[in-house]
């Protein structure tokens, strides 16, 4: 009796399952500038765009589904969402869990500063002693993590609104990556600065899960890349929303 | 100290009042079978149904020990790893379902309360004039608990408005995570914020005045 059940609970579970899904679901967290973020409720950003294009070119429909930082992983990983879209960076733990395309963004991590103290802190060494936030589950923690001197710095993790907590001084610092860092400065309101030259390269893709139709979806969308970066859609989109292009590896952008 | 951007919160107000009926829909299902859960919960409780008894001990226990995110976490991201059916439910049905245990363990109690409230005069008079024990509940013990519970339940009820902000975590864009994603793209946070905030406090203070009309009903039998 056990056994029928369990058998019928797995045989749902695989009907279910996503197959060839027409529809791509993109998760993204929509709070972050200018890459996934709303304006007079509209979902916008780079993020958006590049999904967009990318759907144009592999024939699917594409649905974005917002939810915070902290749910997308768990989100792609139990199948509710078939991608993120917001800025991830390959990292060698998420290599092991899901499928990446390639590189879509090279971007370098970067220090910001309240306005004022950027000649006090100067890059990432000038960080030891000093309270740093970092988004919770982005790869910008694990990278301050690993640096020598980690243990010296205090390491704060947010579920959002880093900017603004360094801008009102309840953090020394925050690290992001360095083009939105570079668009909030220019954007926002808040007195921030950028400290120091950005640290690290980092690689932005989308991941999907390590399965059969996981695989399938990453080689469309891969190709689809491959063709938008050849035709210069990507770059175009870069240089709407970044005013750069940061679709090239750093040293051929030189 | 910069002045309040009044435009821009102007702006928002329309774009946070469409996600009112969102928010309202998910607390009010979540009400009603909250309700309906927590009184057969507490009937089970009162008259210590033995085994069901103890298994809604440990529900309560549970549903009362755990925060309602880490409840929403575990149902939304933890159980499919195991039980990949459960990713068919959509964010909106997940947040309601948590809402619902959640809630429905604390109301509950509150019920408990209220029933064992009634004075063991009443539970006597009714049973030496035959009623049945079903028929001494329905008519007699629950409503006069509903009367002392109503206060309480209407807590709970706040409590579940403010309780489904945490639903942007699920993939559902409510009110609170439309103005996270405003802020976000606005940088505008105490704006943002304000707004929403002043959102839930209407929707808070309309649904006191129902309270205190609801609360002069119930009592009518009782009023002197």
């Amino acid at each position: 009796m056990r056994k029928t059940i369990l058998s019928a609970i797995l045989a749902l579970g695989a009907f279910t399952a996503p197959a060839l899904s027409e529809t791509i679901r993109v998760g993204m967290s929509g709070g972050y500038f200018p890459f996934t973020f709303t304006r007079a409720d509209e979902l916008q950003g780079f993020e958006v765009d590049l999904m967009r294009a990318i759907a144009e070119e592999t024939g699917d429909e594409v649905e974005f589904v917002t939810m915070s930082f902290s749910g997308l992983i768990g989100a792609l990983d139990s199948g509710r969402i078939d991608t993120v879209a917001n800025q991830i960076t390959i990292t060698p733990d998420r290599e092991a869990k899901f499928v990446f395309t390639q590189p879509y963004v090279y971007d370098g991590a970067q220090v910001v500063v309240k306005a004022g103290n950027e000649d006090e802190i100067t890059g990432p060494e000038s960080l030891k002693g000093r309270s740093v936030a970092v988004n919770l589950g982005s790869n910008f923690e694990e990278l301050l993590r690993n640096l020598p001197y980690a243990d010296e710095i205090d390491i704060r993790t947010y579920e959002s609104n880093i900017e603004q907590d360094t801008a009102l001084g309840r953090v020394d610092a925050f690290v992001m990556d360095r083009v939105s860092s570079a668009q909030v400065i220019k954007e926002s309101p808040l007195p921030l600065a950028l400290a120091g030259q950005p640290f690290d390269e980092i690689r932005n893709a989308l991941p999907f899960r390590d399965d059969e139709a996981g695989n399938a979806l990453r080689d469309r969308v891969d190709a689809a890349i491959t063709t938008l970066k050849e035709n210069g859609t990507l770059a175009e989109i870069s240089e709407k929303w970044l005013d750069a292009d940061v679709t090239k590896p750093l040293a051929e952008a030189d | 100290m910069r002045p309040l951007d009044i435009a821009y919160m102007w702006d928002l107000v329309p774009v946070i009042a469409g996600y009112v009926p969102l928010t309202l829909f998910m607390a009010l299902v979540s009400m009603v079978a909250a309700l309906v859960l927590a009184a057969l919960l507490a009937i089970v409780r009162v008259l210590k149904i033995p085994v069901l008894d103890r298994v809604v001990a440990v529900f309560i226990s549970f549903f009362r020990g755990t925060p309602l995110l880490v409840q929403l976490f575990l149902f939304y991201y933890g159980l499919p790893q195991m039980l990949t059916f459960l990713t068919t439910i959509d964010g909106v049905t997940a947040a309601i379902f948590g809402l619902t245990m959640h809630f429905s363990a604390y109301m509950a109690e509150s019920i408990r309360g209220a029933i064992l409230g009634v004075d063991r005069s009443q539970w006597e008079a009714a049973q030496s004039i035959g009623m049945t024990q079903s028929q001494l509940l329905r008519r007699i013990v629950l409503p006069q608990a509903a009367r002392t519970a109503a206060p309480t339940l209407m807590n709970y009820f706040i409590d579940m408005i403010k309780g489904t902000s945490l639903a942007f975590t699920l993939g559902v864009t409510e009110m609170m995570g439309a103005a996270q994603k405003e802020a976000a793209g606005s940088f505008l946070y105490l704006e943002a914020f304000l707004v929403v905030a002043l959102f839930y406090w209407a929707i808070v203070e309309t649904l006191s005045v129902g309270q205190r009309r609801m609360e002069r009903h119930l009592g009518k039998a009782v009023a002197r």
